[in-house]
């Protein structure tokens, strides 16, 4: 809006990036401003918050940076990076929020971070102070009416609005609970939708109220029963941790349990004779699901691996027989040489006009040689296992120009090449792989993001107070799991381990994103290493890469597998979860569309289940339901 | 501001292209080791070291990130609050020298440093063991570091452990340096947000209704 206006300047201060606001201003997001506390020179009631960009001309890069900034070092309080003039001539556009609007703000990050809320569990925007916010912070104190939380002393209800106050003060104090979308109902509600941001603000307003409330009254067992089941009711398990840390408060809030975790013992591999019993005499695969099943249980006996790895890596389709997967291998190596052909043509002066390819080359280069050398199948100066890993990469850039190499592949491509030996079937046993890494190569590294925020949810249900915890210690964005999920854990297990490791992941079994709920399961054994001594983002970084190495992945893959089943089975599981998982949405969820999905897919993995082997699902085509149908199927069989 | 600080911590990035040898500097510093094989860093790492310079201990946190353009906005959030920056290429590798400039405007961008002549920066010229391949010479280094006002640089050799404890401490002198000229500038660079020292143009700017507590 062009809301040039006329007000004073109450108070001003600069070197403020602003992290987080509504979508509409999108375009400010990361770049440095000033704020302001405004004031309407027509209306002395009328006050704003404002913040206003420096330079309009916001670098693009910027918008890429959504990473919680993490803060090593405290700042020192004096900085060179200090306060500079900031540029006043831009006031096309600013962020400006009304005093009404504000209900409750809260600095972080050692005082370095400003987060305003509205009060419906929802951010209305965050600062990030080059300095601290301890004066915009006293200003805002003074020019609203506020009270400190009792929980968080870095958190401040406005005052300003009395009515909705009241309004909860007595609902909780009377619980005549409203049934209409208002107050606290909706922050309760928002537990579910945002758990980790609402669970901040809900229950320091609740805290606060309480002990407002408190002191004149005692809540009846009966009342306090009746407002722990609601909260329960409504809510996600992050409330644990802060009703369980509380001593100050009588009002406990008591959360859904997951369910006991069932034990999965692994089984034996997948054994040369099991495998040749699956294939019929035409060299068709029958019953791909139970093949997979056994692989997921227990893993490929090296003796076999080879071979099924290019069932797994789609090089070979499942159901092929002897005569098409010759005519395959035999099309695919042309297509191969082909591509190779490509690259290895290009001339001198070529390559001295493309220095995208020439970028290519180099890092290429440089990161074989520096790839699995410690094992001795590229051990050795001039090892021409090097040479082909370096040549497959090259034409895979080739076959993928626009995706290119990124640092990582190697490690992805390594431990194939070691096993199918063969360049031109690793290169395609690769292709296979990548189809299902690709996203965490993005040239925005959208995909990593994504899957940080989907470990996040994970965790934030599982474990909630460990997912707590980490959002209080700078640690939310996940980032320190990054070279585990970039090329899943190679760089954590032995050579054995990851060979293990892949082929289970491979299958997609139990369910989507399981390699998500093995870093839950790490994280979660973790647990009181990470969260003692009040250790922040450096420290976790720390133990995680430290775990390197100590990974044991049977046990990893038992307790996994089990969690699976409990989030599964968990009643108060959530559709965020669920679509993570790849798991059918709630039959009884309130959204019509949803529930009808729900049902189609219960419908589609029915009629997997009875058909039997006959026509079978492709997986490809239903993600969800058959993979779990038939998952389960094997479950029961195994223990019976 | 700092009286007797007996153990200063300082936060110490080290950026530069991939494979110039920022992970084999920092261990061969750390932990005087050289792996001629080791792996290229995926995601970030960072080790801790102790040095003492003029009796006073300083404990380095060293901050080593992949250099590939592919994950710039992964690395990035780390370069706040650092108080060094290594700015790393190989000898022999003229491009990596070419994107020190690109390397050190990512570094001022995204660690927020407004007057960068008073950061301490460091070149380093890494793999000064391999004279036979060498693509930039010294002097184009030390033009180079006069066209961007840097005061420091060193050429090192991680892998037959020449000048590396050097850099280090010539960074951490350097820091010194400009902590000390900052020290007496101390009013001016003062934690307030000098809302007084604002120039001209905003007349209105400043505390309103009521004053300080
Ligand atoms: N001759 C010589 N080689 C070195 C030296 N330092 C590193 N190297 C080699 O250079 C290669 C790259 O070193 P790294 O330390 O992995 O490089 P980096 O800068 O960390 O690379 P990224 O992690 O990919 O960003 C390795 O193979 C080392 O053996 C040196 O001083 N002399
Ligand atoms: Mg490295």
């Amino acid at each position: 809006m062009g809301d040039i206006e006329e007000v004073f300047d109450l108070f001003t201060q600069d070197g403020v990036i602003l992290k987080q606001a509504q979508a509409s201003y999108m375009q400010f997001l990361n770049s440095l401003g000033t704020v302001y506390i405004n004031e309407a020179k027509t209306d002395p009631r009328e006050r704003f918050l404002e913040w206003k960009p420096n330079d309009i001309t916001v670098d693009s890069d910027m918008q890429d940076q959504e990473w919680a900034v993490v803060n090593t070092i405290q700042k020192r309080t004096r900085t060179i990076s200090g306060s500079l003039p900031s540029d006043y001539s831009n006031r096309l556009r600013s962020l400006r929020v009304p005093f009404r609007d504000i209900k409750s703000f809260k600095s972080s990050h050692k005082n370095r971070e400003l987060t305003v809320y509205n009060g419906q569990g929802d951010t209305i925007c965050i600062f990030l102070f080059q300095t601290n916010c301890d004066h915009m912070a006293g200003h805002l104190k003074k020019f609203m009416k506020v009270v400190p939380s009792k929980r968080d002393r870095n958190l401040y209800y406005v005052q300003d609005n009395t009515l909705e106050i009241q309004q909860l003060t007595k609902s909780f104090a009377e619980l005549n609970l409203p049934t209409d979308d208002s107050g606290i109902w909706r922050l309760v509600r928002n537990f579910q939708t945002q758990p980790v941001e609402t669970t901040f603000e809900a229950f320091s307003k609740v805290t606060t109220l309480m002990y407002k409330t408190m002191d004149k009254k005692e809540i009846s067992d009966h009342d306090r029963e009746a407002l722990n089941k609601s909260i329960t009711e409504y809510g996600s398990n992050n409330t644990t941790d802060f009703a369980g840390n509380s001593n100050d408060y009588e009002v406990v809030a008591t959360v859904p349990e997951l369910p006991v975790r069932p034990e999965f013992p692994r089984l034996k591999p997948l054994s040369q004779e099991l495998w040749r019993d699956h294939m019929d005499f035409e060299g068709k695969i029958e019953d791909v699901e139970s093949v997979k099943n056994l692989i997921f249980r227990g893993g490929i006996c090296p003796s076999i691996r080879k071979e099924v790895w290019k069932y797994l890596l789609e090089y070979y389709p499942w159901t092929s027989t002897y005569k098409e997967r010759q005519n395959l291998a035999e099309n695919l190596k042309d297509e191969y040489y082909k591509m190779k052909l490509q690259w290895k043509t290009i001339t001198k002066t070529q390559e001295d006009n493309f220095s995208d390819y020439r970028d290519r080359k180099s890092l290429i280069e440089k990161d074989v040689n520096r790839t699995d050398r410690t094992v001795e199948f590229f051990a050795g100066d001039n090892n021409k296992n090097l040479n082909t890993l370096f040549e497959i990469l090259m034409t895979f850039v080739m076959y993928n120009f626009d995706l290119g190499y990124v640092q990582g592949m190697s490690d992805l491509l390594s431990p194939i090449l070691q096993l199918v030996e063969d360049e031109v079937e690793s290169f395609w046993c690769f292709v296979g792989f990548m189809k299902i890494m690709s996203s965490n190569f993005d040239i925005d590294q959208a995909g990593m993001k994504e899957q940080f925020k989907k470990l996040q949810e994970l965790l934030a249900f599982f474990s909630p107070n460990l997912s707590n915890y980490l959002n209080e210690h700078d640690s939310a964005n996940m980032f320190f799991c990054f070279r585990w999920l970039l090329v899943w854990f190679k760089r954590e297990l032995s050579q054995d381990d990851v060979m293990r490791f892949w082929e289970v992941l491979w299958t997609g079994l139990p369910c989507q994103n399981f390699h998500l709920l093995i870093a839950v399961t790490i994280l979660d054994n973790e647990k009181e290493a990470l969260m003692a001594n009040g250790n922040g983002f450096t420290e976790i970084l720390k133990h995680i890469n430290d775990l390197s190495g100590k990974l044991d992945i049977d046990t990893i893959f038992n307790k996994a597998e089990g969690v699976y089943h409990q989030l599964k089975n968990a009643e108060h599981l959530t559709d965020n979860v669920r679509a993570i998982l790849g798991l059918p949405l709630a039959p009884s969820s309130s959204n019509s569309a949803s529930s009808s999905i729900a049902r189609e897919m219960s419908l589609a993995s029915d009629a997997c289940a009875s058909n039997g082997s006959a026509p079978r699902c492709s997986v490809e085509n239903v993600r969800i339901s058959p993979d779990e149908n038939s998952y389960e199927r094997s479950i029961s069989g195994s223990y019976l | 501001m700092r009286s007797n600080h007996k153990n200063t911590l300082l936060k110490v990035v080290i950026l530069g292209d991939g494979g110039v040898g920022k992970s084999c500097l920092m261990n061969r510093f750390v932990s005087n080791q050289f792996d001629e094989h080791s792996f290229h860093t995926i995601g970030v790492e960072f080790l801790n070291k102790d040095i003492d310079i003029n009796g006073d201990t300083y404990t380095l946190q060293i901050w080593d990130t992949a250099g590939q353009e592919r994950f710039k906005t992964l690395r990035t959030p780390f370069y706040r609050g650092s108080d060094i920056c290594m700015l790393t290429y190989a000898i022999n590798d003229k491009s990596s020298f070419k994107n020190l400039q690109m390397w050190k405007n990512e570094f001022l961008y995204y660690a927020d440093i407004k007057e960068n002549n008073q950061f301490p920066f460091i070149v380093i010229g890494n793999k000064s063991d391999i004279t036979s391949e060498r693509e930039v010479s010294q002097l184009e280094l030390e033009t180079w570091c006069n066209e961007n006002g840097i005061t420091s640089s060193i050429e090192t050799s991680a892998k037959n452990a020449s000048n590396v404890q050097e850099a280090f401490i010539l960074a951490v002198e350097h820091w010194l340096r400009i902590e000390k000229r900052a020290d007496k500038n101390e009013t001016v660079y003062n934690d307030t947000v000098d809302l007084t020292k604002k120039q001209g143009e905003k007349s209105s700017c400043c505390i309103g209704s009521s004053d300080e507590n």
